[in-house]
């Protein structure tokens, strides 16, 4: 009996509790959780909405650096509720300490916001490309924020012919991008999106990317090069020949060894080198080391029958002995002999005719 | 010489066995030196600046860092003279004197922060001043 008491005890407990628990959660206060930014350095947006649509109507209110607090006047609504509110500031408020309120009836929750980093400037605006004097490719653009120039960085993405888009930083200070050299058959699409610099308070929130700016053609949308159809054909053709020219080469020995002479084996006994080339003997000769080529004159030989001579000295038409003979000796069957033969004196002419 | 050996041997072994917790003590106090370091609790500007009160914000985070980190190091000192240079002076000086009515707080009444507060306090007001607009600037004055 006192178990049977025991146990009803400790399950009523137990269904007690657990009621408490559920219900806590009901009752319980849910803390509104606040998250604000500064967009492009114009005003301030903050909002609760985060876990949800607010059930109540929520008062805002805040304050920034040792200003007193100032109540909302844009609410942002969503099914008729306030789920944020717009506040102007100035460029340099983001430096200062920034709170907000958020009350209901005897709710109050109340936030401190470090809103240096937490900006969000506007997209780039005006992009225009230009094709330079340069044959570069040159894109320009401007920024809407109040902020200084030399505090704005970008970053640019652009791509050719659709393909896979490619980054670069471009630094603060600077609003234009260039494309060297851009090929006149390619389509080249550009897109910037920019944010405050570092020696600025860096934001942690890059802007949306622009609207995109496209140049080149619009028919050349494939970076592949198509091949040309005449490129199977030649490679063919190519083939053909090939086989054509190696089955002539079998087949056909002279042809054969004049298109790929016999290379000359040397023999494996030692001769002179001399005995490899056909020079004549005369040749052969003016490669000794020794060889002492004599100057002799030029003459004209013709030829004079005897008996139309008429010499005092009773000399013929022979050439003198004591004269150097310039001649080289011609043989007969030497094929490669290149000076020509009967060399004839004009000097013995001249003695004939006298 | 065998006992000399023994000696020596022993000696040695009591040496290795001393360092161990000699050189533990040695790193907690490295340790507990830059716990002191990194609470370090300096006199620092507040977050909220006036205008016309740079100047002074300028000068207190000057002389704050010359008191507590000296001129010793490289960059301490190179930071020291960028912060006393005339162009950096010139460059916060952008106070209206003719509206001007508010009274800056003196270096020592700034409540005391962490050396981490201490620098970021620095860094923003640099660059808050650079995010002025200079056309703007020179209208003010």
């Amino acid at each position: 009996m006192r178990a049977y008491i025991l146990f009803l005890f400790a399950m009523m407990s137990t269904r007690l509790l657990l009621l408490l628990y559920l219900t806590g959660h009901v009752f319980a206060k849910k803390s509104q959780d606040v998250d604000c930014l500064v967009v492009n350095l114009d005003y301030v947006s903050c909002k609760w909405n985060k876990t949800g649509t607010p059930e109540v109507n929520y008062t805002f209110y805040s304050k920034l650096g040792n200003d007193q607090w100032k109540i909302c006047n844009h609410y942002l609504t969503e099914n008729n509720v306030n789920i944020g509110c717009n506040q102007q500031v100035d460029s340099g408020d983001r430096f200062k300490t920034f709170r907000t309120r958020l009350t209901n009836g005897s709710e109050n929750f109340e936030k401190g916001h470090e809103l240096k980093k937490q900006v969000k400037l506007n997209p780039p605006t005006n992009l225009t490309v230009l094709n330079g004097s340069d044959f570069n490719l040159w894109f320009y653009w401007n920024h809407t924020s109040p902020a200084p120039l030399h505090c704005v960085e970008g970053e640019v993405r652009f791509r050719t012919n659709n393909n896979n888009w490619d980054f670069s930083k471009v630094s603060a200070g600077i609003q234009k991008y260039c494309i060297n050299l851009p090929s006149s058959s390619s389509r080249y699409e550009l897109q910037v999106r920019n944010r405050i610099d570092d020696s600025c308070g860096e934001s942690i929130f890059w802007s949306d990317w622009s609207e995109p700016v496209v140049w080149g053609s619009n028919n050349s949308t494939y970076s592949k090069d198509l091949m040309s159809p005449w490129t199977p054909v030649i490679y063919l053709v190519g083939v053909i020949s090939f086989i054509l020219l190696a089955m002539l080469l079998m087949h056909h020995e002279r042809l054969r060894i004049i298109l790929v002479p016999v290379v000359p084996k040397p023999s494996p006994f030692l001769h002179n080198i001399e005995d490899w080339f056909q020079f004549s003997k005369g040749l052969k000769d003016n490669f000794k080391p020794d060889y002492n080529e004599r100057a002799c004159p030029v003459r004209e030989y013709n030829y004079v029958s005897q008996s139309d001579v008429v010499s005092s000295d009773g000399s013929t038409c022979s050439v003198t002995t004591d004269q150097t003979d310039c001649s080289i000796e011609h043989d007969p069957e030497d094929l490669s002999a290149p000076f020509p033969s009967n060399p004839v004196s004009s000097e013995e002419v001249q003695k004939a005719s006298v | 010489m065998k006992l000399i050996v023994f000696c020596l041997f022993t000696i040695y072994c009591c040496s290795l066995v001393k360092a161990s917790p000699m050189e533990r003590k040695k790193l907690q106090e490295v340790l507990r030196e830059l716990k002191m370091l990194k609470q370090l609790m300096m006199n620092t500007p507040p977050k909220d600046i006036e205008d016309c009160c740079c100047l002074t914000a300028l000068t207190c985070f000057r002389e704050t860092l010359l008191q507590h980190f000296g001129i010793s190091g490289k960059y301490q000192k190179k930071l020291y003279k960028s912060l006393n240079h005339t162009l950096t002076i010139s460059g916060l000086n952008f106070c209206n004197t003719e509206t001007s009515t508010t009274n800056c707080s003196t270096c020592h009444s700034h409540p005391k922060e962490k050396a981490s507060e201490f620098f970021n306090r620095l860094e923003s007001l640099v660059q808050r001043v650079r995010c002025v607009d200079m056309k703007l600037r020179s209208a003010g004055r």
